[in-house]
């Protein structure tokens, strides 16, 4: 029980920075914009399940009651037992919170880094990380918006399954989302749009000689990106089936986004999956074996401190020795019509 | 009135705080994410001092000072002149500055608990207001942090200006090529300045608790003002830093205040974003003000500079 249980926990993990940590890579790794406000879109991902989904489906039900995080609650219990009479509604409201949680992303990513028309990369990092700051504590106090600290109720949308097979059922759907996501970032990325970004990175004034706007390819990248990881944050939100503010802290949407992506290799969506694969494996096993190596250790305190010690360091050793990562980036290799274009040139000046 | 003695306190600690991040970033060219956790390592650098020996916190700004200067220094040579020597991209170095951040707030998370459980007093939250007496009408705090800051610039000043070190500190940090060929270590300016920006950081820190409650994770929150000091001050400049400094600190203060009067008082939660729309309006109508506005250069290091 014990080993499923840690297994489940690396499958679920996994999933989601995986998702996030490929919308990094598709703007950091690919674009090469330097975006520090990672968090940002993930709490969005959040608000559009606790915050805009929560409202439709009290407005949709009638439900009455003081406040988001009161109404919440019965809102849920209603829900839960709809859901479980009727397993297509509870499918229903998680493709809806999908499909909410990409669109607000997209539109705050699209905003989000209008900054960046004006703006340096170190000056774009600090404005980034600033606005995410900002409204992760806007969200925190606010207690109207998503309940605050103190958080919301959200339905379980696989109420329909039977209790002690939730967990598998979330992992499995996680799982799902994460590996249509790859597929998709991968097909995006090796397709020209993808070179085009990874030319953005080397070289600016290339693209624009090519006449790209450079600030329209920004605004599409980020949006994209942060669409995609507004996904991960909605699914935490559902599996979770609450939403506390207080949990989209910059350190874990953020910083470790950026830590796997570094750790498995950037601008590869291979490596990303490889070093959020390490990554979670450590992170899951700290987390559960908090309180055991808390006790062996003697330690005075929280064993939370040793983690962030841990991985600042592991993240500075990577940047000194492996800045490259576990696997590193391949030259962008030829496509069909270029080897075609290639061989007819060769056929050509042989026959002369 | 109190309201204005509590922003001029803000506003002192936001400079001393802006004036160390511009300092690095003159000389270093990396913007320090981790400068707020640094001054919250002095913040608990009085602490134990106060609950160990009993030393009031005015009287430990001197220690406050020398180990945030030693832990400035140490953040320099462990982790960013080896990157720098490996010519390193700004945002690489930047990416590093976030993990010695998350560095400190771990380390300052397991002192403050261990703290508590050596002290048996509760230190995960603090605050030194109650420590605070009056000193000629005047809150101390107000006099001490405005002293500090006074003595601080007329050090600089003295410094910079009127010793061969200060020619030479300004001859690199305005062009780092040149003053290398005319004989200048360009080295030991970088040292100086890590040494002076984590100093002031703790000395902030330490006076900081005389303001707002403390725990480790503050510091993630006041680099917001911080950067939006410095951004405002242009970056580029020492002078700059102060004005900026005054800016955010006076306009987080006292707009969230006057705000407070017809909105009620939980609108002064939202000073942070008082900070981050003024940051925006500058960066919007004066980006001049900003010191070298080159749009989105990818910068590293050459060798020239580095070694």
């Amino acid at each position: 029980m014990a080993q499923e249980y840690l297994l489940l926990n690396i499958i679920l993990w996994f999933s989601i920075y995986l998702i996030v940590a490929l919308s990094l890579n598709i703007e950091y790794g690919y674009a090469g914009i330097p975006n520090f406000g990672r968090a940002l879109a993930v709490l969005i991902g959040a608000i559009a399940v606790g915050g805009v989904v929560n409202r439709i489906l009290i407005l949709l039900l009638g439900i009455e009651g003081r406040g988001i995080i009161e109404t919440s609650g019965t809102l849920k219990s209603t829900v839960n037992a709809m859901i479980s009479q009727n397993p297509l509604l509870g499918l229903g409201i998680l493709v809806l919170c999908l499909l909410i949680a990409a669109l607000m992303g997209a539109v705050t990513g699209a905003l989000f880094i209008l900054p960046s028309a004006k703006l340096r990369q170190d000056y774009l990092a600090i404005t980034l990380l600033a606005i995410s700051e900002v409204l992760f504590l806007v969200s925190n106090y606010n207690t109207s918006i998503i309940g605050g600290y103190y958080g919301v109720s959200i339905p379980d949308v696989l109420a329909f399954v039977p209790g002690e097979r939730r967990f598998l059922a979330f992992a499995l759907l996680g799982v799902g989302i994460a590996l249509l996501v790859y597929l998709f970032v991968e097909r995006l990325l090796t397709s020209p749009y993808g070179r085009l970004l990874k030319a953005m990175r080397e070289n600016e004034d290339v693209v624009k000689a090519f006449g790209k706007n450079i600030l329209v390819l920004r605004i599409k990248t980020v949006a994209l990106g942060s669409a995609i990881a507004a996904l991960a944050g909605a699914f935490y939100s559902l599996y979770s089936v609450n939403v506390i503010a207080s949990t989209f802290f910059r350190v874990d949407w953020t910083f470790f986004p950026f830590l796997m992506l570094l750790l498995g290799g950037m601008g590869n969506n291979r490596g990303v999956v490889l070093g959020v694969f390490s990554f979670v494996i450590v992170k899951v096993l700290l987390i559960v074996y908090k309180f055991e190596i808390k006790s062996t250790l003697h330690l005075p305190f929280e064993a939370t401190w040793l983690e962030y010690i841990l991985f600042g360091v592991l993240m500075l050793l990577i940047l000194y020795y492996k800045p490259d990562g576990l696997i590193k980036e391949k030259p962008v290799t030829m496509t069909p019509p270029i080897k075609h274009a290639l061989k007819q040139k060769a056929k050509e000046t042989s026959g002369r | 009135m109190a309201v204005l003695e509590g922003a001029v306190v803000y506003s002192n600690l936001i400079v001393l705080l802006a004036i160390g991040l511009t300092i690095t970033y003159i000389t270093t060219g990396v913007p320090n994410f981790a400068q707020g956790s640094m001054a919250i390592f002095g913040s608990f650098i009085s602490l134990s001092l106060w609950l160990l020996f009993n030393i009031h916190p005015y009287y430990s700004l001197p220690v406050s000072f020398i180990l945030g200067g030693g832990l400035g220094i140490a953040i320099y040579t462990l982790v960013l002149k080896p990157m720098i020597r490996k010519e390193a991209m700004v945002v690489t170095l930047m990416i590093a500055t976030l993990a010695v951040d998350l560095i400190l707030l771990g380390f300052l998370g397991a002192y403050s608990d261990t703290l508590a459980e050596l002290t048996g007093k509760g230190t995960k939250k603090f605050i030194f207001t109650p420590l605070d007496f009056k000193l000629g009408g005047l809150d101390a705090i107000l006099v001490v942090s405005s002293a500090v800051i006074l003595l601080i610039l007329f050090a600089l000043f003295l410094l910079l200006y009127k010793t061969k070190f200060g020619i030479a500190l300004r001859a690199s940090m305005e062009n780092p090529a040149l003053a290398e060929i005319m004989g200048v270590n360009v080295e030991y300016t970088r040292l100086f300045s890590w040494f002076l920006s984590g100093s002031l950081a703790a000395v902030a820190g330490s006076l900081l608790p005389f303001r707002q409650e403390i725990v480790p994770a503050t510091g993630a929150i006041i680099i917001v003002s911080i950067f939006a000091a410095s951004i405002v001050g242009g970056l580029g400049s020492i002078y700059g830093a102060l004005i900026g400094g005054y800016i955010i600190g006076m306009s987080e203060s006292l707009i969230t205040f006057y705000l407070s009067k017809p909105l009620g008082p939980s609108i002064l939660l939202y000073s942070k974003v008082v900070s981050l729309i003024v940051l925006i309006i500058a960066l919007i109508v004066s980006p001049k003000g900003i010191a070298g506005l080159e749009i989105w250069r990818k910068r590293t290091w050459r060798r020239s500079i580095s070694s």
